[in-house]
């Protein structure tokens, strides 16, 4: 990584994606050493609820004990390090290892250990047989983060002045958000962040996706999908827009919207304007994408969606997409959500295959040794440290701000989450050379 | 417990032979990329489904209240989809995969007159040329037949992917 502000450089080294000693190198000091999100509160309703999922590689369980509270642990035995969640989610009073049968209460503790009495334990075996729980976890208005590391800035400070764009993805109800049922993954074959980088990149929107654009065309005639109430692009290229950049990796997107009547929240937005407010009320409608440093994007473009992105190799990843909606909408609105969603995302969609495909082709280019890439530099010359008047509108004080208009389609938003990464890339490093 | 099915009876062997023919002419149309004659087989109110898995048991059932893969009320979004195929400005259809469905263990579920509603077994091997990659969906299709004025066509297909981890790229051929 090239980083050298006052000379108006910044460029990525094509290893950045390629090297397995990179990789490997992510897993313990990238995804081993922040927070990472883990899921919705709303996934557990109820008490004895639980939900498996992941830190990059480490598997992890998320529990709601009888008492309501929650926990987060990893998802493996004491005894033999069997996966004691097997399911994605599940409910009971208990965990019961299938290997060996050990018990776990909700709150992670071990509450039986098959035949111990006639298991001539020596006094060696201790009584240290709970769940391992998360040093770090914590909740921000129902979002689940835990840290495979102590070694973390409280969780509010760590989301720091995103936090406002967060809500207005958080808030479109009064009783909370849900994620529509229904489980969306796929992989594919390219370092996971591809799918980071493109989270918040207007700039492949007009060529990676001009099929799905002809299409939209089309449908102005009348043709093709209705239901879907699609956006007009070429009134979205004319738009306002802007990008927001934080601490801790994170960065923001967003762009004036020009067919507000088309979301929707749309047929509920005096309601909401009354509850949080006229200017909150109008950030609602614009389009806003989210990249919460490593692997959590919102995008609130068409309909609002959650996606993370899980490591599995340097070449392979893993995206779960969730469909993201306030809680208690009506049924003609989470209809009209879900068809406008399918419509674009996913690999069954009509325009993330595009985006997909392309990850895999640049993993392939990557192979070549291109080295110095220059896909970080659009939009540089209209970097200002600080806010803007967007960001006052919203009473935020991000670390560095754009604004434009949609055809700059700056590229700068990846500055911050390569910092981030150097920054706990080279703590690593110096971590590991002082145990040498 | 639903009732066995009278098999010998002669009003079911008909409809088996028609939605045979019919779900395997379907099937070619869409490997040989026959795409107007695939439209054509469709009504126009045609109901294109395609559900998620809620969990590892569950299937979405309601498409108003749950996520799909796709969920189409008529034909019009697939014809969206073949124009998106047809205009080779998209990445994942430029080159398009191949494709070879085979539908197998065809069941009439009911059959009147003029409707017949099946159920068969689908596997599709795709090829990418470009990522010279391999994948394979497979699951189970319900196709409702309807006899119109212009001949025996399909009123509603729904295919449920038992293999719900995805390539990079799935689309109606790979279906």
């Amino acid at each position: 990584m090239d980083d050298r502000p006052a000379d108006g450089v910044f460029r990525l080294h094509s290893r950045v994606y390629t090297d397995p000693e990179v990789f490997e190198h992510e897993q313990r000091h990238v995804f081993g050493r922040t927070w990472v999100f883990l899921g919705l509160e709303s996934q557990l309703p109820e008490p004895r609820r639980w939900l498996s999922t992941r830190i990059g590689r480490t598997r992890v369980i998320v529990t709601r004990d009888g008492e309501g509270r929650l926990h987060a642990h990893l998802n493996a035995c004491r005894h033999k390090g069997a996966m004691l969640a097997r399911q994605e989610t599940g409910e009971g009073r208990q965990l019961v290892c299938p290997y060996h049968g050990w018990v776990y209460d909700l709150a992670g503790k071990c509450v039986s250990i098959k035949d111990e009495r006639t298991g001539n334990y020596a006094a060696g075996f201790g009584s240290d047989h709970d769940l391992v729980s998360l040093p770090r976890f914590a909740t921000y208005k129902g979002l689940m983060f835990g840290s495979l590391s102590a070694d973390v800035p409280p969780l509010e400070t760590a989301l720091g002045e995103i936090r406002p764009l967060l809500d207005l993805a958080l808030e479109q109800s009064p009783e909370g958000m849900e994620f529509v049922p229904g489980r969306i993954v796929f992989r594919y074959r390219a370092n996971w962040k591809l799918q980071l980088e493109n989270g918040t990149d207007f700039y492949h929107l007009t060529s990676t996706h001009a099929a799905f654009m002809d299409v939209m065309n089309q449908r102005r005639q009348g043709e093709g999908n209705q239901e879907a109430r699609q956006f007009d692009w070429h009134k979205r290229l004319q738009q306002r827009a802007g990008t927001f950049h934080f601490d801790y990796g994170h960065a923001a997107v967003w762009m004036d919207q020009a067919e507000a009547e088309k979301r929707p929240i749309y047929p509920a937005i005096e309601g909401i304007r009354e509850r949080v407010g006229e200017v909150r009320a109008d950030w609602m409608l614009k389009v806003r994408g989210i990249s919460l440093f490593p692997n959590m994007q919102i995008a609130d473009g068409a309909s609002l969606t959650l996606r993370t992105f899980h490591p599995l190799a340097v070449d392979l990843t893993e995206v779960r997409y969730y469909c993201l909606a306030p809680v208690g909408e009506a049924e003609e609105l989470r209809a009209w959500r879900l068809r406008q969603f399918e419509d674009f995302f996913n690999v069954s969609g009509l325009a993330t295959p595009d985006d997909v495909v392309i990850y895999e082709d640049c993993q392939q280019g990557f192979a070549t040794s291109p080295g110095w890439l220059q896909g970080t530099a659009r939009g540089h010359g209209l970097l200002r440290q600080g806010g803007n008047e967007a960001a006052q509108e919203l009473g935020l004080e991000p670390q560095a701000s754009v604004i434009g208009d949609f055809r700059v389609q700056n590229e700068t938003t990846l500055h911050p989450a390569y910092r981030e990464w150097r920054r706990l890339m080279a703590a690593g490093w110096e971590a590991e050379a002082a145990h040498v | 417990m639903s009732e066995i099915p009278d098999f010998g009876g002669s009003a079911r062997r008909e409809a088996l032979a028609i939605a045979s023919e019919l779900i395997a002419y379907e099937a070619a149309l869409l490997d040989e990329r026959r795409w107007d004659e695939w439209l054509a087989l469709l009504v126009p109110d045609c109901e294109y489904w395609v559900p998620t898995w809620i969990a590892e048991d569950e299937l979405a059932s309601d498409p108003r209240r749950h996520l799909s893969h796709i969920y189409y009320a008529s034909r019009a979004p697939l014809e969206d989809r073949i124009a998106r195929i047809r205009s080779g400005r998209a990445a994942a259809v430029v080159p398009l995969r191949r494709s070879a469905h085979v539908m197998a263990n065809i069941l009439v579920e009911s059959c009147a007159p003029e409707r017949i509603e099946t159920r068969s077994s689908m596997t599709c091997h795709n090829f990418d040329p470009h990522g010279e990659t391999v994948d394979v969906l497979f699951g189970w299709t319900r196709h409702s037949l309807l006899l119109t004025e212009s001949g025996w066509r399909i009123a509603r297909k729904k295919t449920v992917l038992l293999n719900d981890t995805m390539p990079s790229s799935v689309d109606v051929y790979s279906l």
